[in-house]
């Protein structure tokens, strides 16, 4: 088992990028079905970020490039210590870092509704970060570790033990997939008053580097809710895709919300699912 | 040695009126002193340094206390304060008492010097002598800026380095006396600093910040009593190793709110922030590494006597709060300066948290968060004084931009404000480690708590860190012409080092915790960390401390070599269409094509987190905690 887990992590790192790619593809096709279109084909978000990659650059900041690189970095960075079968907390703390370099790149761009988007985009950091370390209490309080590899060696999958941390991070999926009802800052629907707000100063090849790293983030959301299902992982990941269609056809349904109301939801309902599944599992003796 | 030589040369700083003599003395007294101080590591090696100095010297600690407290006493009586006044006489009466009654003031050993005095003393010679090397450059514009006819500079630097002489003495004392003697005079310096200005307000904050130390004070009189009767002497060493009772619990809770009167936890808060209107180098001071790392100090001291007891996690609860409020009130406050001073309380309140969950992880995340906290914080602040005297403004929303006007300060500035919150740095490591510990090793019941307060708290630290940094990068583009900034030679070299420092310790985490911080601890508890190729290890998690940083270079190098390769035209913001051509980039035409001058600002929520909305309340959290304190105390 060790000595090939530099082998497979590697190429999960190598495949991650396609995963996204095509999920994001498969989502424009599946919104375009439902509001009666046709729709790109399901590659299309490949050739858009080729196109994008080479388009001239045109910046509104001079650091803007350089914290959208590396938003996209530490979003590799992140899901690569996720394969490794890292310390979870650290994972966390490493995504934020990665968020906080899209924040003030985005709040660096002047531009009102970049501005306004960074914000938001702060806003969305505010209510998913306590859920995610939350859950990564959870889970210690079942494995009794931090590493990712011990859930990995459990006999039982996490799920058992876990249900309602499983359930608040649902809740936190389509924050973090950037959907509806909670996509505040990047909305791509033209339902909103400003759209892809945080992205607005981006363009070419930085906007190109955004959107790789958030294919990263998405497949990272998604293995951590697979990890649930350890050790039958491809049950997981079955329904970590299944989830994220749910939260797509989610999207096209739910209009967007203000952020406080996002904020109420999420950190209440998160708060109490997290919390009570804890303590449960405490009281039961650590599963 | 390290306490009398910073006092001597104060007092020749004193009587010297040349700038440039003045300027020397204190460069030479800095450097004397960080080299003694990098001696001193070498001087413990392996068993704590005691020595015993002969008893003339408590005869002369003794008298000198009493002249502090006379002086103290006359200072209540000129500012007609009647609470610096009682807080005094509550102070000089029981000690002549107790002079008169029991005149056995000696202790052997007088000093100890063990891996937590080194770790403090470290922190107080290197940091605190770079602050005043800054100081040489800040106060001669500061001076500038008030057009003072004389210049009161060698009283500043006087009190700057009796400060220092006092901190080292502190650290070093084993005689609850002694420690209070020293106590007392950083009480002293830091009046005497804060209202150096001579402003109507200054005065009034010194006295607020005087009586909230004398409280302290009183607090430490109550605990030498209940020390010298109960023990039978004034040794902190048996003290420590006395055997639990309700009444040496109570010495310590008494020692505990000394502690947070001088670390400005949450119902003393006020005087920390009210320190702010002294020039920067005082804040630095006052707040990165001395003044308020001293209640910090006898914390962590006292923790180990403290370990399994209620009063224990009392005090976590306070720090817990401390840490919560904070960063949550920080949010909403708009004056750099205040928000360093929250973010200083909340980040001590975390180490105290740490101390009073006082596990053997917990121990080792609170002298990290202790190191890391003091070198990121003064960075921070000399960074805050140098803009401050640039900009005329402590309005973070005027410091829009920063980063093209002064790319080297605004650089500094922002290395400071990511070393605070974000991986790999070190106040990262110091912060996963105290979850971490938490998780794994305290009572559950409490764990719960504890670990809510601290994640809400963290992401309202990441909130307002996060707000900050993007207003100093936030620029139009045509600006964009980077021009090189020159500061002066005490600026750069303070703030160079201080940055290189705060990186380099970070990296090398793991040799600071090898050398200094698990001989300090193991005395006292079982190691639980293990350093392979000098990441660290825990029985239940693992921080790959310099593969990240070598992450993070590469991340920066291969970000550049896009930013080269791709290049980049700069464009106006944004603004649907609506920019006015010719005119600068941010004027665009509103409704019947008037111009206007775009502004953006915004996300503090003071209207609902504001001060004046929640101070009450969490003042009387903090005094109810502050009094479950005492009450625990009784419960064994």
């Amino acid at each position: 088992m060790e000595w090939f887990l530099p082998f497979t992590s590697l190429i999960l790192v190598v495949v991650a990028p396609f995963i996204g790619g095509i999920l994001s593809g498969i989502d424009r096709k599946l919104t375009a079905r439902i509001q009666n279109r046709i729709g790109p084909p399901i590659i299309q978000p490949f050739y858009d970020l080729i196109k994008l990659w080479g388009k001239e650059s045109f910046i509104a900041s001079n650091f803007q490039v350089l914290l959208a690189f590396s938003y996209m970095a530490f979003s590799v960075v992140a899901f690569s210590l996720l394969v490794l079968a890292q310390d979870l907390l650290l994972i966390v703390f490493v995504v934020s870092l990665a968020d906080v370099c899209l924040v003030v790149g985005s709040f660096s761009g002047r531009s009102p509704y970049s501005y306004i988007g960074g914000r938001r985009e702060l806003l969305q950091m505010l209510s998913c970060e306590p859920i995610l370390i939350l859950a990564v209490v959870g889970i210690y309080m079942v494995t009794k570790s931090f590493l990712v590899s011990s859930i990995l060696k459990l006999s039982f999958p996490l799920i058992a033990a876990l249900p309602a941390v499983f359930l608040a991070l649902l809740i936190i999926l389509p924050i973090e997939a950037r959907k509806s009802p909670f996509d505040i800052s990047a909305s791509h629907h033209a339902h909103q008053e400003i759209v892809r707000g945080v992205f607005t100063e981006f363009s070419g090849p930085s906007l190109a580097l955004i959107e790789f790293g958030h294919w990263f983030k998405l497949v990272f959301f998604l293995s951590l809710l697979t990890l649930f299902w350890a050790p039958n992982l491809w049950l997981g990941a079955v329904l970590a895709f299944i989830f994220y269609f749910i939260v797509m056809i989610i999207d096209n349904i739910f209009p967007r919300l203000t952020w406080k109301f996002m904020l109420k939801v999420v950190w209440i309902v998160g708060f109490i699912l997290t919390i009570s599944n804890i303590v449960a599992v405490a009281l039961l003796g650590g599963g | 040695m390290l306490i009398a030589f910073p006092v001597v040369m104060g007092l020749i700083a004193r009587g010297l009126k040349n700038v440039k003599a003045r300027g020397i003395v204190v460069s030479l007294t800095a450097i004397i002193l960080i080299i003694s101080s990098l001696l001193l590591v070498k001087l413990v090696n392996g068993a704590p340094y005691t020595l015993t100095l002969p008893e003339i010297w408590d005869d002369v600690i003794v008298f000198l206390d009493f002249a502090l407290l006379a002086y103290f006493l006359y200072v209540g009586f000129r500012v007609k304060h009647p609470l610096v006044i009682i807080l005094t006489l509550l102070q000089i009466i029981p000690l002549a008492y107790f002079e008169f009654s029991l005149p056995v003031v000696h202790v052997e050993p007088t000093l100890i010097i063990d891996f937590l005095s080194v770790i403090m003393a470290l922190i107080i010679c290197i940091i605190v002598s770079l602050i005043c090397i800054y100081a040489l450059s800040y106060m001669n514009e500061h001076e500038e800026h008030l057009h003072l006819a004389e210049t009161r500079q060698p009283r500043f630097f006087l009190y700057m380095l009796l400060f220092l002489g006092a901190m080292n003495g502190l650290v070093f004392a084993n005689n609850l006396y002694w420690l209070y003697f020293f106590w007392e005079v950083t009480t002293l310096c830091c009046y005497q600093l804060i209202r150096h200005d001579e402003t109507p307000q200054a005065i009034k904050n010194a006295v607020l910040a005087l009586w909230m130390g004398l409280i302290g004070g009183v607090a430490f009189v109550a605990s030498i009593f209940i020390g010298y009767y109960q023990v039978g002497g004034l040794s902190l060493n048996k003290l420590m190793l006395a055997p639990h009772s309700p009444i040496i619990l109570l010495a310590f809770a008494c020692l505990a709110l000394a502690a947070f009167t001088k670390s400005a936890q949450v119902p003393f808060h006020s005087w920390l922030l009210g320190a702010m209107i002294a020039p920067t180098p005082v804040s630095a001071l006052l707040h990165s590494s001395t003044m308020v790392k001293a209640g910090v100090y006898l914390i962590l001291r006292i923790a180990p006597a403290l370990r399994e007891t209620h009063l224990s996690l009392a005090i976590a609860a306070v720090g817990g709060l401390s840490f919560l409020v904070t960063a949550i009130l920080a949010i909403s406050q708009r004056e750099s300066k205040r928000i360093l001073a929250y973010s200083t309380i909340g980040n001590l309140g975390l180490i105290i948290l740490c101390a009073g969950v006082n596990t053997s992880l917990a121990m080792v995340a609170a002298l990290l968060l202790l190191v890391f906290h003091a070198m990121s914080k003064a960075l921070l602040f000399l960074g805050a004084g140098i803009v401050e005297n640039r900009v005329y403004s402590r309005n973070i929303e005027d410091w829009e931009g920063l980063m093209v006007r002064f790319p080297l300060t605004s650089a500094i500035m922002l290395i400071g404000m990511s070393t605070m919150f974000l991986p790999p740095f070190g106040m990262l490591i110091g912060k996963w480690l105290t979850l971490e510990a938490i998780i794994s090793e305290a009572p559950l019941q409490w764990a719960i708590i504890l670990i809510v307060t601290i994640i809400v708290g963290s992401v309202a630290t990441t909130f307002f860190w996060a707000k900050w940094m993007a207003h100093l990068l936030l620029h139009p583009p045509e600006t964009g012409k980077v021009k090189v900034e020159k500061l002066q030679a005490p600026y750069l070299v303070s703030t160079i080092t201080i940055t290189f420092l705060d990186i380099a310790v970070a990296i090398i985490a793991a040799i600071l915790i090898s050398t200094l911080i698990i001989p300090e601890i193991k005395s006292w508890y079982t190691i639980k960390l293990s350093l392979p190729l000098l990441n660290l290890l825990t029985n239940v998690g693992a921080f790959p401390i310099w593969p990240l940083f070598i992450t993070l270079a590469l991340v920066f190098a291969v970000g550049l070599l896009v930013i080269k390769a791709k290049g980049g035209r700069p464009v106006p913001p944004y603004m649907c269409g609506e920019n006015v051509a010719g005119k600068e980039s941010t004027v665009f035409y509103s409704t019947a094509d008037s111009e206007f001058n775009l502004e953006v600002s915004g996300m503090f929520f003071d209207r609902r987190l504001g001060e004046p909305q929640v101070d009450k309340y969490i003042t009387l959290i903090g005094i109810f905690l502050t009094i479950l304190v005492f009450i625990l105390s009784l419960v064994v």
